[in-house]
């Protein structure tokens, strides 16, 4: 059985219809690319998959359970976590404390057990902090865990945010145009943290413009365009589909 | 050393020079106004306390905070004189104002910036009309007289120098309090939310919840605050509880840095001391005494003011920077020394 399945998901804003009728299912284990040119639904799919929308019509479910319409922070606690296209760090606050934040679900702490540094306090806060730590490594930034958020360059940025959602303990991932803004040096180093994040169990979906990085790292590709799903397949059989190379790669042609 | 290690030392050193300067004042200060004026300060202080956590931390702003000094204020008064004891009263008191905190916390924090502000803004107005008007409880515009002292068992708190001494132990348990939260997993909830709404709720953060929780906490402190206050003066009316005074504690904040705890305690602490300032720097010229005291609210206008355009991290960010500063130096010094 899939891991997460969309399922006949609809979403309009006034009289357009940002996702129309789109349905894929993602396999545990599996890094799922979802493409399209500018416009074509797929923030707001990841949207309606995080809770952030709600859709019109269709379901999300999750390990067998609906999600559609929950509030991110439930959809958060069952295991989903995602990322922002553009990065929605805590720029006031450092790196480690951007993942310890991350950690939220996973940790219990409240306003009166910290205030009153309850029994299990200090040992809670030990080891969030020894795993944020642990977050920051993966994504390798464990150099940077002291500085402020908002003052490292972009292509960190990204990789906090990766780090963060990994702080969640997250049983399938929603990554927004991570390699936004990265050079080639940063996009190649994020193929292969999204290939570790993999490999230590974490399903990853990704909504993606650099092609380069689309077939180098997924199993599966969705292809939307105008809001409609118009293929779906393995990296190899996606590049060779007459319709999305009319609507997508066709368009970069054009453009070239 | 690294500005993060050197600014701790730093504010452990300050926190201990506050606190032995605090205990010791009573006994080489003569001058009960003084005193006094202290008292005031460390009152505004636990109001701030939660301002600071509501506004400075989370970033949502209050413009009703007045509203829960007077919420406790009137009711543990009001339960005093009816002859119940003062720690039942003030748990009374914070419970009423951390109730009315809820109350207006459930609808109002679903609206962001602007929206908050007028409906906290609002809430401050309706219950300064609550206290004009309800004459059997608050004693309308004529206030409420006669709340005795402050007293546990057969302690009593009623001369100035004990209650001195009680509003400054509540101050550093508050502050004590507060301090463990802003470090600790729910103080960083409250940042994130302040720093991206979104992105607190992507990290699992039930944002509304948070929010609620956090006004409520500020309204208890500002019940507090109120407790103290009545049985402190003696006497509360309507006119302590108004929009000006919801305005200073939010100016209080602003000037300390949001995200500061112990700015804007020092924030607290110099508007407050604004008006006195003959009584804490004898000797001034009058001239620029009776300049200061007749401009006091148009300074507080001009700081707020000068602050937002200046200085958007306040006092707190300004030591930061310093701190900051005189690390790299310090560390650049080292031959060879690496600068982190």
């Amino acid at each position: 059985m899939s891991m997460l399945s969309i399922k006949g998901i609809t979403k309009r804003f006034g009289g357009v219809t940002a996702v129309d009728d789109v349905s894929f299912e993602v396999f545990e284990g599996t890094i799922h690319a979802v493409i399209g040119p500018n416009g074509a639904g797929k923030s707001t799919a990841f949207n309606v998959m995080t809770g952030f929308d709600k859709p019109d019509a269709g379901t999300v479910t999750f390990e067998g359970e609906t999600i559609t319409g929950l509030k991110p922070h439930r959809i958060v606690k069952r295991g989903v976590v995602r990322t922002f296209q553009n990065t929605m760090l805590f720029d006031e606050m450092t790196a480690l404390e951007n993942v310890l934040v991350g950690m939220h679900v996973r940790t219990r702490v409240g306003f009166l057990g910290a205030a009153l540094v309850l029994p299990g306090v200090r040992a809670e806060e030990r080891l969030a902090r020894e795993e944020a730590h642990r977050m920051l490594r993966v994504v390798g930034l464990d150099e940077e865990a002291g500085a402020t958020a908002g003052d490292m360059p972009h292509g960190q940025r990204r990789l906090l945010e990766i780090a963060r959602a990994l702080g969640a303990g997250p049983k399938l991932m929603l990554l927004d145009e991570p390699a936004a803004g990265l050079n080639n040096a940063e996009t190649a180093q994020l193929a292969e943290t999204l290939r570790r994040i993999r490999d230590t169990g974490v399903t990853i979906v990704v909504v993606e413009h650099d092609m380069g990085l689309v077939m180098d790292v997924s199993d599966e590709i969705v292809v939307l365009n105008e809001g409609r799903k118009i293929a779906e397949g393995p990296p190899l059989l996606i590049q060779k589909d007459p319709a999305v190379i009319e609507a997508y790669l066709g368009e970069e042609a054009l453009d070239a | 050393m690294s500005a993060p290690g050197k600014r701790n030392i730093l504010a452990a050193v300050a926190i201990a020079i506050c606190a032995v300067a605090i205990v010791a004042l009573p006994f080489v200060v003569a001058d009960r106004y003084i005193l006094r004026i202290l008292t005031v300060v460390g009152i505004n202080v636990i109001m701030v306390a939660g301002l600071s956590l509501l506004f400075g931390y989370a970033g949502q702003i209050s413009l009703g905070q007045a509203a829960f000094y007077g919420l406790g204020a009137y009711t543990s008064g009001y339960l005093a004189k009816a002859g119940v004891p003062w720690l039942v009263a003030l748990v009374g008191g914070v419970g009423v104002a951390a109730l009315g905190g809820l109350l207006i916390a459930l609808p109002s924090l679903r609206l962001k910036g602007h929206y908050l502000a007028m409906a906290t803004l609002g809430f401050g107005e309706i219950m300064l009309f609550f206290f004009t008007e309800t004459e059997s409880i608050t004693g309308g515009s004529n206030g409420l007289r006669g709340i005795p002292p402050a007293s546990i068992g057969p302690l009593e708190f009623a001369t100035p120098v004990a209650k001195y001494f009680l509003v400054w132990a509540v101050v550093a348990i508050v502050l004590l309090l507060a301090a463990n939260v802003v470090r600790h997993r729910p103080g960083r909830a409250l940042r994130a939310i302040h720093g991206s709404e979104m992105g607190a709720q992507a990290c699992g953060i039930d944002t509304v919840r948070v929010k609620i929780q956090v006004f409520v906490i500020s309204a208890g402190l500002g019940g507090l605050a109120g407790v103290l206050y009545g049985h402190y003066v003696g006497f509360v009316s309507p006119s302590t509880f108004t929009l000006h005074y919801s305005l200073i504690l939010v100016t209080m904040v602003a000037l300390g840095g949001m995200g500061s705890l112990g700015g804007a305690v020092a924030g607290t602490v110099l508007l407050t001391l604004l008006p006195f300032i003959d009584a804490i720097i004898p000797g001034l010229p009058r001239t620029t005494v009776a300049v200061l005291q007749d401009w006091t609210n148009d300074i507080y206008g001009l700081v707020l003011i000068l602050v937002m355009l200046f200085m958007p991290r306040g006092l707190a960010g300004w030591a930061r920077s310093l701190v900051a500063r005189l690390a790299e130096r310090g560390s650049a010094r080292v031959p060879g020394g690496e600068r982190a």
